[in-house]
């Protein structure tokens, strides 16, 4: 990869779903290019194809037409489990229902992708260790999900997210559970991991979330109408 | 995390759920194991029975049905000439009949017995004596025919060695014209083919032959018993007998066992197959529907694992690492349940009538049990299959999509 070459590129997507009623166009010939370490917010209106899109940048959904690049490897073309291995190592998500696993503790949660990627342990320790104290949360790593307030699950999250350092974050309406003020404080982490060079790219309803992207996107019905 | 450790989690999170998985799996196995125990179960103490009597060739008449056949003729003569095998170790005579048994001064008492008259003084672990003498292999004319008689009849009638026993044999069910003959006990012992209802006297062939009013004795026998040689297949020995006298029905135990579990014992199989299949099917369909339900409640924990780059294969992993959690651990529990619930059913079975009492419908054994944990590993297996198929097929987009939503 060349300092040129984009983490992920959209070109002419479209998603369209199959209705009863008839197909949806959910995404409608979008081109898109996330560099590294930029800092990008998609902001518009409900249904207007955000996910849509974010998931598709993330390899969890393909799409309908067009073409997807993934650090310059053509995503259609990689198989399922080389797309999970993109996923695992060079792609954090957050979501905005969290979706920690609530059997396992702050600690367990982070350190399961690094598991999964086969991190050796004593990194995994470290690592683990590292990224709950990036993202404040030293005095909680023996809690579970359910002991722990929605921020502080966001951030548990985040840490989980960033475990297996990926140059890509995406973020898909990370403080739509949670209040003002906390939205604020998930808004500074993401600054942080940003300033730290990792891209982001965040789906937002918060304009105070967006203000902070380097780069704000607008979709509506499908389609990407500014930025 | 392990797919086992994170299973482990996954089901220790879920109190409630797995308890009535585990619970439910315990009692169907147990159900199971109690199934697998009754298809080998009478098979296997029915051989143990025949083969603790001692002597492992048994000689028929016949004539007559395969329940009653007709007696012997000319038995003693026949028996010399089986004893001259070389095969042969030695030969017992066997007869049987019914008889009213009383003791004097206790007639309130009276007990309809199994007699059993026999040319060996002891036969082999047909009977195990526990107080007394054997049967003498002589008796002085005029002296009272010697008797065996079951420690049940012996309480029943407070007998003790020495004391008098008068029988009168019943004949064909009818009141019988015959004399009572009075009888002396020798000895007290254990019966193996007694039946819970029923109590059992043995005696010599010549006290045998005086029961029934002929002391001169006649020369038949109801059945043939013969031990065979040290190193001697009895499959050989009954080959040879069968060879000298091809008009006879000469079974080796294995043979009568195999007979018998084709025949009588069939009933046995199928009803415990039928049984097992439908056990096998509860607990399919219990694990099958519980680990359905979980992964319905999980589908955007599974699919934000999957966004995160967790394969199909992990997930698939985790479901049937949990499914094997839930399945192994109530498996596991339904042996000792399964094992109580044999004990009982063991000894309401065993009470029927004409069932001997040292006869199991129950016996454990090793192949039953890697049976039983093979079947229901299985069945755990194949009850993971739709929760993984529905887990790992998962579109993840859209389920995000609907989590979020709703």
């Amino acid at each position: 990869m060349t300092a040129l070459t984009p983490i992920v590129e959209g070109r002419d997507l479209t998603r369209v779903f199959p209705m009863p009623a008839g197909d949806v166009t959910a995404l409608g010939h979008v081109s898109i290019r996330i560099e590294p370490g930029e800092h990008v917010a998609i902001t518009g209106p409900s249904g207007c194809g955000k996910s849509t899109l974010l998931h598709l940048l993330g390899c969890v959904d393909q799409p309908s037409g067009g073409t997807l690049l993934f650090e310059g490897r053509e995503v259609g073309a990689l198989s399922e489990s080389d797309r999970s291995r993109i996923r695992l190592t060079r792609i954090g998500f957050v979501f905005q229902r969290f979706f920690l696993l609530p059997m396992l503790t702050a600690w367990e949660n982070v350190e399961l992708p690094q598991a999964e990627a086969g991190v050796p342990k004593s990194e995994r320790r470290s690592r683990t260790r590292e990224l709950l104290d990036y993202v404040g949360l030293t005095g909680r790593i023996d809690h579970r999900p359910s002991q722990l307030s929605g921020g502080e699950m966001q951030r548990v999250a985040i840490a989980r997210a960033l475990a297996n350092r990926p140059p890509l974050l995406l973020a898909d309406e990370p403080t739509g559970e949670l209040d003002e003020t906390t939205g604020e404080q998930i808004a500074d982490l993401f600054d942080r991991v940003h300033a730290d060079g990792t891209a982001i790219v965040v789906v937002t309803h918060n304009p105070v979330v967006a203000a902070r992207a380097q780069r704000r996107l607008t979709m509506k019905s499908g389609s990407v109408v500014g930025g | 995390m392990s797919a086992w450790s994170l299973a482990w989690r996954t089901v220790a999170h879920n109190p409630a759920r797995a308890c009535l998985a585990i619970g439910g799996v315990a009692v169907i196995g147990a159900l199971l194991f109690n199934m697998l125990l009754l298809s080998q179960g009478l098979l296997l103490s029915f051989r143990d029975l025949l083969d603790t009597a001692g002597y492992d060739v048994r000689v028929l008449a016949n004539e007559g049905s395969p329940i009653h056949r007709a007696p012997l003729p000319g038995a003693p003569s026949l028996a010399d000439e089986i004893a001259r095998l070389p095969q042969v170790r030695r030969v017992a005579l066997i007869r049987s009949d019914t008889a009213l048994a009383t003791a004097p001064g206790r007639e309130a008492n009276a007990a309809s017995v199994t007699l059993i008259g026999s040319s060996e003084h002891e036969i082999g672990g047909a009977w195990e004596l526990v107080k007394g003498s054997p049967l003498p292999s002589s008796s002085a004319p005029g002296e009272p025919a010697p008797l065996v008689v079951s420690t049940k009849l012996a309480q029943l009638q407070q007998l003790q060695p020495g004391s008098l026993l008068r029988l009168r044999v019943a004949l064909g069910g009818a009141a019988s014209v015959l004399p009572s003959l009075d009888c002396r006990v020798v000895g007290i012992g254990n019966f193996t083919f007694e039946a819970a209802d029923d109590y059992t006297v043995a005696t010599t062939m010549a006290g045998f032959a005086a029961a029934h009013g002929t002391p001169e004795g006649k020369d038949e026998a109801d059945l043939i018993m013969v031990a065979s040689a040290p190193e001697v297949r009895p499959e050989v020995v009954a080959k040879a007998i069968a060879a000298l006298r091809p008009d006879l029905r000469v079974y080796s135990n294995a043979q009568v066992v195999e007979q018998f579990n084709s025949r009588a014992f069939s009933y046995f199989r199928q009803i415990s197959v039928v049984l097992s299949t439908i056990t096998l099917a509860f607990a399919f369909l219990l694990v099958a529907t519980l680990l359905t339900m979980s992964v319905n409640q999980r589908l955007g924990e599974v699919a934000a694992l999957r966004a995160l780059g967790f394969p199909r294969r992990r997930i698939a992993a985790n479901l049937l690492c949990e499914s094997a959690l839930l399945v192994g651990v109530g498996g596991l529990a339904a042996l000792p349940l399964g094992g109580i619930l044999a004990v009982i059913l063991d000894r309401i079975l065993r009470a029927m009538p004409g069932v001997p009492e040292r006869l199991h419908f129950f016996v454990f054994e090793m192949n039953t049990l890697l049976l039983h944990v093979a079947l229901l590993a299985a069945t755990g297996f194949l009850a993971s299959l739709y929760p993984i198929w529905l887990a790992a097929r998962l579109p993840i987009a859209a389920t995000l999509r609907r989590e979020i939503v709703s």
